[in-house]
Parts: structure tokens; C-alpha cells; sequence
């Protein structure tokens, strides 16, 4: 038990370094500058990357400010595309499971904004049908993926892989949720910055 | 007609140009790749793109109100060259607004050929161009449409935003480099950071267009100006603001060095003051010959800077003279409204 343990802790510590530092700096430059011209950040996934979509939704306009969410600064706009699950059953049962997330986010997009695409695989053809709406519009898009990177590594911005072999979920999820609150606890970081310095003049 | 087309809003943000300004020149950079270091600030270029169906005239207004027939009776060489390229002949109006005086070597002017051009293109075929492809356009309006004497650098920084380096290769193609800051260091800069408008206005153009007959003899300079970019990278990103300032203040010598007309005696002056009652370093903003100066220098000294250097512009007798507060900013060109959904 202990050795199965171990193995995976340590599989996990070496998988955790084959993301690059770059393509989330990358990632968090997208997210400030949407935040700077008031645009909306769209995020989705399939099954438990969209829990993982879900839980970095609430985090970004909410856990970011928690400290000080009186105070009247402007916060993220995050939302999970599609909204909830009659859009997404109408969409699936209506048109085709192809089109829940594109159908969704051809309606919403607008200039401003920007899209967060997570696939473990980075092949599913419906992320990869709304990541090309965002293409198509010149809406920077922040790709979490898995395994080789997929198709969404070609397409994305920024361009987070978390490397392993094919099929290694269980990693590439719990990596994600790494990835995502550490996103989620620099922008914390920085608008605790902000307000001290404020409060200083 | 023309009435399903609606009013767009775009706005370009100006920027500061830390080093390497003026190896983006094609009489430079057509020999030797050149290379610039740049942040865009919160002071922003406004441009509204009204379409008129039921007024047939063009009407730009911007320091002047301009109303035409056909877009050559424009004086606004700009707008002028930008509607016959894109072959809007009627029916338009377009109006700038800007919180920053132009010509106060903040690029200002090249945020308004990006803010155009990101706007005509959608205005005319809904085409939406990406940040390069903005600043590619704005650089053919100025440099190749009216071969303006000028560079390339401000029409990227307002396009992609952010801190960034630049580098322009002979056979035109720029490198895009951005350099990712962290909160810590950034909000660091900016706390050290001074930037104060001289209240003397120039044109860019006319610097740079004696500067520019000068390059063939001022190589090895021009070429130095390149080799101090990684270094004030390297010292940014270990938020050395103290090795950031002596290269600021080695540049602006360099710059000096390269034509009479990038200084002058009041700008001198200016500068020495700010030296004196404890900045680190800095240096002009832009062409030179006027504009912004920019200091980087302790906070615990800023008060007595401030009060030192309005003295001695009181003195000059520059009325305009007065302190810019900025803060960087990360979004390069972006198009604030525009509710035409329809066509992709």
C-alpha cells in the first residue's frame, strides 16, 4: 500500500515538472489585460475538466476578492460556457454534442474577451470547435491540456501541457487544479497588493 | 445603402520606451537588426468610427473638424491615406480623443494609425485583425503609404500591449518578445517611476528626420543602443530598479550623442535638476526635442525631485510643464464597441 502510495506521489512530482512557467505567464497576461478592457472570460471542458471549469469560474470572481469582496474594485467576469445543463442538453440533444460549447460561445463573444479551453486529451472536437470561434475572431484563448498537447496546444495562446503518456487523467486533472489555483492565488496576491498600496496614499 | 453598419469605438494605449529607440528606423535596421525595450501605460487613444448613410461627406474630427466630399480634399494625411486604402470613399465620420497632448513622445500618433486601422478594417469589411496584423497595418499607413521619417516600435507597443521587446530585422519582419512582469516588480517600477510632460511640443518627424541622415555615421552607436536591450531586460525582471536607471541614463548620453536636435538646453537643465535632487537616471520620451521627461529615482526623494524640477520649468517659463501619473498596462489595441455580430 505504502509503495503504491509513493509511486504515485513521485509520479506526480515529475509529471508537474514537464509544465512550462512561460506559457502560464503567458496565460496570466491574457487574463490581466481582458480584465483591463472589461471583458468576459468564457471557460469550459467536458466531464471532470468541467468541474474543474466550475470551480475556476467561482474562484476567479469571488476567491481572487475574497479578502476584501466589499470593496467597490472592479472584479473578473468568468463564466462557464454553457451556463448550465438545459443549455447544455438542448445543445447536445438539438444539435450534436459538437456544438455545447461553440454553440454557446458564438452567441456570447464579444472583442474583449478571452477563453479558457481545458481537454486533458486537447482533442475533443467540441472544445476544439469553440476554441476555433475564438480563432476565427482573434479572441486569445489559454489551452489546458494533457498527454502530447493535442490539438489544443497548436491552437491555444498560451499553451499549458501538463506531459504524459496518453490516457493519464488522473494527473493531468489534478495538475490542472494546480495550475488553476495558482492563477487563481496570483491574482488574489496582486489585488491584496493593490489594496495595501491604495490604502497607503 | 449602408444602414446595417453601426458606430465602433477602439482605443490604442501610448507608451514608454525604456531602450533601443531609434534602431527602429529602416536607414538602421536595413543594416542591422534593431531592438527595442517597452511598456504601454493607462493614457489611451480614443477613435469613433460613426458610418453617416443619411450624409453622404466624410467628416474627421480631431484638433479640427474636417468636411469633405472625397477623402483627397482630407488634410489629415492619416485619415486621408487610410480611407483610400481600405477604398471608403463616403459616408463616414471619424473622431479621436486623447487625454495626452500629441507630440509628447509618448507615441501617440502611431496609437492613432493602430486605433484606425484595428477600426476602418472592421468598419469596412468586418475584418478583424489581430494585434500583429494591426501594428503591420499602421506601419504601412505611416512608413510605406506617406513614408513618414519615422519607426516601427510605437505602432507594436500599442498593438500588443504590455512589456515587451522588439526587434526589427533588414528584411522587415519584427520579433515579438514579451516579457512577463510579475505584479511584485511591476507595481515596484511604477512606484519609482516619474514622468513629467517638459510642456514643449515637437514634431517626431522633424527630429528624426535629421537624426535618420546621420545613421551612416553614428553606426557604432546606433548598434550599442541594440546591446543595452537584454541588459535592461535582465535588470527588470530582477526588479533592479538602480540598474535599470544607470542604463537609462547610459542611453539617453548615447542618444544625445546622435544629433543636436534630440536635446537642447532647457531639456539639459531639466534633467540635471532631477539627477541632483536624487533620481538615479532617465531620460527623454520619443524623438527628443521635447516631450515627456522620465526619471527613475527613490520614492522617499520624489517630493523634493517633484518641487526641484517645477522650479527650474517655472523658470523656462514652460507653462504646460506638469507630473503624468501612469500605470503599465497589459492590453495593447482594443475595440471597446461594436455591436455588428452579424457577419464572420
Amino acid at each position: 500500500m505504502r509503495n503504491y502510495i509513493t509511486n504515485f506521489l513521485d509520479e506526480t512530482r515529475e509529471v508537474i515538472l514537464t509544465v512550462e512557467p512561460e506559457e502560464i505567464a503567458r496565460a496570466l497576461k491574457i487574463l490581466q489585460a481582458t480584465y483591463e478592457r472589461d471583458g468576459r472570460i468564457y471557460i469550459f471542458g467536458n466531464g471532470g475538466s468541467l468541474a474543474l471549469a466550475t470551480h475556476f469560474v467561482s474562484d476567479l470572481n469571488k476567491t481572487v476578492f475574497s479578502q476584501d469582496l466589499n470593496r467597490s474594485i472592479k472584479k473578473f467576469q468568468a463564466l462557464r460556457v454553457p451556463s448550465n445543463e438545459s443549455e447544455l442538453t438542448a445543445w447536445a440533444n438539438d444539435i450534436g454534442y459538437d456544438m455545447v460549447f461553440a454553440g454557446p460561445l458564438q452567441n456570447y463573444l464579444s472583442d474583449n474577451d478571452c477563453v479558457v479551453a481545458i481537454s486533458s486529451s486537447g482533442n475533443s472536437t467540441n472544445i476544439i470547435k469553440a476554441v476555433e470561434v475564438a480563432k476565427l475572431r482573434h479572441i486569445p484563448v489559454i489551452g489546458l491540456s494533457g498527454f502530447d498537447g493535442g490539438k489544443l496546444a497548436l491552437l491555444a495562446d498560451a499553451k499549458i501541457v501538463v506531459k504524459t503518456e496518453k490516457g493519464r487523467y488522473d494527473f493531468v486533472e489534478s495538475i490542472h487544479s494546480v495550475i488553476l489555483h495558482l492563477i487563481t492565488s496570483y491574482f488574489q496576491d496582486y489585488f491584496n497588493h493593490l489594496a495595501v498600496k491604495n490604502s497607503g496614499k | 445603402m449602408i444602414i446595417n453598419k453601426i458606430m465602433i469605438v477602439v482605443r490604442a494605449p501610448l507608451r514608454i520606451s525604456f531602450v533601443g529607440g531609434g534602431t527602429d528606423l529602416p536607414d538602421f535596421y536595413h543594416k542591422h537588426q534593431g531592438a527595442v525595450l517597452s511598456v504601454t501605460i493607462d493614457k489611451y487613444v480614443y477613435l469613433v468610427i460613426n458610418p453617416t448613410p443619411m450624409i453622404s461627406g466624410i467628416s474627421a474630427r480631431y484638433s479640427i473638424t474636417e468636411t469633405v466630399d472625397h477623402p483627397n480634399k482630407l488634410q489629415h494625411t492619416r485619415i486621408r491615406a487610410a480611407l483610400n486604402e481600405l477604398g471608403i470613399k463616403s459616408h463616414i465620420e471619424i473622431g479621436s480623443f486623447a487625454s495626452i497632448l500629441s507630440q509628447t513622445g509618448l507615441g501617440s500618433s502611431a496609437s492613432f494609425s493602430v486605433a484606425l486601422m484595428k477600426g476602418l478594417n472592421l468598419h469596412k469589411n468586418n475584418k478583424k485583425l489581430s494585434p500583429k496584423e494591426t501594428a503591420e497595418a499602421a506601419c504601412h499607413l505611416e512608413l510605406g503609404l506617406l513614408s513618414e521619417p519615422i519607426g516601427k516600435q510605437d505602432q507594436y507597443a500599442s498593438a500588443i500591449g504590455g512589456f515587451n521587446i522588439f526587434e526589427f530585422n533588414p528584411d522587415e519582419s519584427v520579433n515579438i518578445k514579451p516579457i512577463f512582469l510579475g505584479f511584485e516588480v511591476s507595481s515596484k517600477l511604477e512606484d519609482h517611476l516619474l514622468l513629467f510632460f517638459t510642456g514643449i511640443t515637437r514634431s517626431a518627424s522633424a527630429v528624426l528626420d535629421k537624426q535618420r541622415i546621420n545613421i551612416d555615421k553614428k553606426l557604432k552607436e546606433y548598434k550599442e543602443m541594440t546591446t543595452m536591450v537584454p541588459f535592461f531586460e535582465k535588470e527588470l525582471l530582477a526588479g533592479n530598479i538602480k540598474g535599470m536607471a544607470k542604463i537609462l541614463h547610459k542611453g539617453w548620453l548615447l542618444k544625445k550623442s546622435l544629433s543636436k536636435d534630440i536635446s537642447n538646453n532647457v531639456i539639459d537643465k531639466l534633467y540635471e535638476s532631477g539627477l541632483k535632487s536624487g533620481a538615479w537616471g532617465g531620460k527623454i520620451l520619443g524623438a527628443g526635442g521635447g516631450g515627456c521627461l522620465l526619471f527613475l529615482a527613490p520614492p522617499k526623494n520624489h517630493k523634493v525631485i517633484r518641487a526641484k524640477i517645477l522650479q527650474k520649468a517655472k523658470k523656462n517659463k514652460l507653462k504646460d510643464f506638469q507630473e503624468i501619473p501612469v500605470k503599465f498596462v497589459q492590453s495593447g489595441v482594443e475595440v471597446l464597441f461594436n455591436d455588428n455580430h452579424t457577419v464572420l
